[in-house]
């Protein structure tokens, strides 16, 4: 075998280190929810627990004067999380996204327009808060679904958008030039062969509009006060719901309920890995 | 089966004029080939036949109807693309039905007609595929099956041979050709090959810098050639092409540069004028000693039934058409002498051919 060179050596311990970095918050969550009572607390920590304990997942903290709260209590939150993520999802990409990236690209062809909507993915949340607030108020959909979803839109759709862009870019012009010759109108070339080619970026795009919505604390923290059935507090508040409070820390709690809601944002992020990497025009045009 | 005109056509690309002032007339059932480098235009050409870019100026005509405004759509043209430009998502099936299902068939009729141009064209086995699935030589039917399913009226061919390999390219050559004539539909096909451009064309029109330069039969455009461009642009190699000076001598013309003197014989041009003088490979041979002009042998390039060599009389080279087998090598001594009855002459610096004699109309 090749000995590997130093150069590689070098690189290898240095991604180590950075996965360790990124890694390790995961690992701490996974292995604190799975930890009984008081080993939370040892010093050292126990870094391979011995035994498995799923009481953090259904009963509340047994530490006197912590919170009620548990893992599995999450439930309402969760459904509020999903409904919120997947019709901003949905109404991001599907009916904003895909058309309005395809006519940038193939008629108003205005890079900066492109731009503009990059750049709005740019602005930090907290200067919309304000506003945002106002009109939902206004518009009686402050702690509902809509109310919060409509607000998911605005940042989803715009990377969304930015997104699909890249993807109807690479479609090759030929192929909608001999779909017009064919005789498809404007807007069959668009669902019929367009759209069906960036099927793949379609997802991908859905997939990350749906983990950003899914993770999203700031404006449901402005928006939301009560979770399902009363209101449309969602997971990210759940979650802060263990550290916002004036006994101690439930630490085992905490660390269930994370993994609860990291579970579909991780299997999503698999699956978008492999459609951002799959190749798109699928080698039917040669040249 | 419709006819083609275009009158006038002119389209520019901002300041960029890149077809000027296009005239043509495209008979029905006529396989026309429109030929020339790249960046002369052609393609675009077609493109503005098709619809797919905007005529700057002028009109084009379809079976007698301006279609000027009208979109792709509404024309009844087929294309079929360079990179074929299937739909990559689609099996063959579906590829060659979709132009059938936009114009709402019924799904018999549909069936019907995709197994039909199927069977003409031998893809009835690969109707399954996906169009990754199968060769290049393959997709290119599947392109041809997808245009021809829906009875056009102006069949139009951008390069499509020019991804095959050279084998496959012969074999799909004479299948066009062949295919056109029993189908009958007005074909344009676009090439800068001019080998594929003989072999199947009945009337080519070769386009230089925008403007068309000539329109003709195969055999005419290389007998006669309207201009310089032309003479150099049809024949692999194309016709020696040497400057100079049209002088009479007694009652005979002369062609004479710094570097030969050679007789016309009898051609009617006004005056002493600067020439251009071209000639076939095929028309300029060996000689024994003590005739023609003396000249070195500097490249031989043997095709096998043939073999070009080319040679410098002083600073102007020549190349020669010879068969058999050549006993010469690059620096040998050689004479040669040209058929003078096949000599073109051109208009120098205008480029145009001169009417030299009476047939040369």
């Amino acid at each position: 075998m090749k000995k590997p060179s130093a150069m590689a050596v070098t690189v290898l311990v240095l991604l180590a280190l950075v996965c360790l970095f990124y890694l390790f918050p995961v690992y701490w969550t996974l292995v604190t929810s799975f930890k009984f009572g008081n080993e939370i607390f040892t010093y050292p920590p126990v870094i391979f627990p011995l035994r498995i304990d799923l009481a953090n997942f259904f009963q509340p903290s047994t530490t006197a004067h912590a919170t009620n709260q548990t893992a599995i209590g999450s439930i309402p939150w969760l459904i509020d999380s999903t409904v919120v993520a997947i019709s901003a999802t949905l109404v991001s990409t599907f009916l904003i996204a895909a058309p309005a990236a395809y006519s940038l690209v193939r008629y108003i062809r205005n890079i900066w327009l492109g731009r503009l909507i990059l750049f709005m993915t740019m602005i930090p949340e907290v200067v919309f808060i304000v506003p945002f607030f106002l009109i939902v108020a206004e518009v009686n959909l402050l702690n509902s679904w809509w109310g919060l979803a409509l607000v998911y839109v605005s940042f989803a759709a715009p990377f969304a958008t930015w997104l699909m862009m890249g993807f109807f870019n690479e479609v090759p012009k030929s192929v909608e030039e001999a779909a017009e010759i064919d005789g498809l109108t404007p807007y069959q070339i668009f669902y019929r062969i367009s759209l069906r080619l960036v099927t793949p970026g379609l997802i991908a795009a859905l997939i990350l509009c749906f983990i950003s919505c899914w993770n999203e604390l700031l404006y449901a923290l402005i928006l939301t006060y009560s979770p399902y059935p009363t209101g449309a507090e969602t997971v990210p508040l759940f979650i802060t719901s263990f550290l916002i409070t004036d006994k101690s820390f439930a630490w085992g709690g905490l660390a269930a309920a994370g993994i609860f809601t990291m579970l579909p944002t991780i299997i999503m992020g698999i699956f978008a890995q492999r459609y951002l990497a799959r190749g798109l025009t699928l080698g039917a045009v040669k040249g | 089966m419709s006819e083609v005109v275009v009158e006038n056509l002119t389209k520019k690309f901002g300041n960029n004029t890149v077809l000027d002032g296009i005239d043509l007339k495209i008979v029905a059932r006529e396989y026309f080939v429109l030929l020339g480098p790249s960046g002369s235009g052609k393609t675009t050409l077609l493109r503005l036949i098709a619809g797919l870019e905007d005529i700057t100026s002028g009109s084009i005509f379809i079976g007698g109807k301006k279609v000027n405004d009208l979109s792709p759509r509404e024309r009844n043209i087929a294309m079929v693309f360079q990179n074929y430009a299937l739909y990559p998502h689609y099996n063959v099936y579906d590829n060659i039905a979709l132009p059938l299902r936009v114009r709402h068939m019924s799904p018999a009729s549909v069936r019907e007609k995709v197994r039909e141009v199927a069977e003409t064209l031998h893809i009835q086995d690969l109707l399954e595929k996906k169009p990754k699935q199968i060769s290049g030589g393959q997709q290119q039917r599947v392109a041809l099956a997808r245009a021809l399913v829906r009875d056009p009226s102006v069949f139009l061919l951008d390069e499509p041979l020019s991804n095959l390999d050279a084998k496959l390219r012969v074999e799909a050559r004479a299948f066009l050709k062949r295919l056109q004539k029993e189908l009958g539909i007005t074909t344009i096909f676009v090439t800068h090959d001019q080998a594929e451009a003989t072999t199947m064309a009945t009337k080519i029109a070769v386009l230089n810098k925008g403007t068309i330069t000539q329109v003709d039969d195969p055999y005419r455009l290389y007998t006669m050639p309207n201009d310089v461009f032309t003479a150099g642009f049809i024949g692999s190699p194309g016709m020696n092409l040497v400057r100079g000076t049209a002088k009479k001598i007694g009652t005979e013309w002369q062609f004479k540069n710094d570097d030969m003197v050679v007789d016309l014989g009898g051609v009617n041009l006004d005056g002493e004028c600067q020439v251009v003088m071209g000639i076939r490979p095929e028309h300029v041979s060996l000689a024994k000693d003590g005739e023609g002009l003396d000249c070195t042998v500097s490249n031989i390039e043997p095709l096998g039934s043939i073999t070009f060599v080319t040679v410098n009389v002083g600073k102007t080279s020549v190349v020669i058409q010879l068969s058999g087998k050549i006993d010469l090598e690059a620096g040998s001594p050689a004479r040669l002498v040209f058929d003078k009855d096949s000599i073109l002459l051109f208009g120098d610096p205008d480029g145009k051919r001169l009417r030299t004699g009476p047939d040369q109309v």
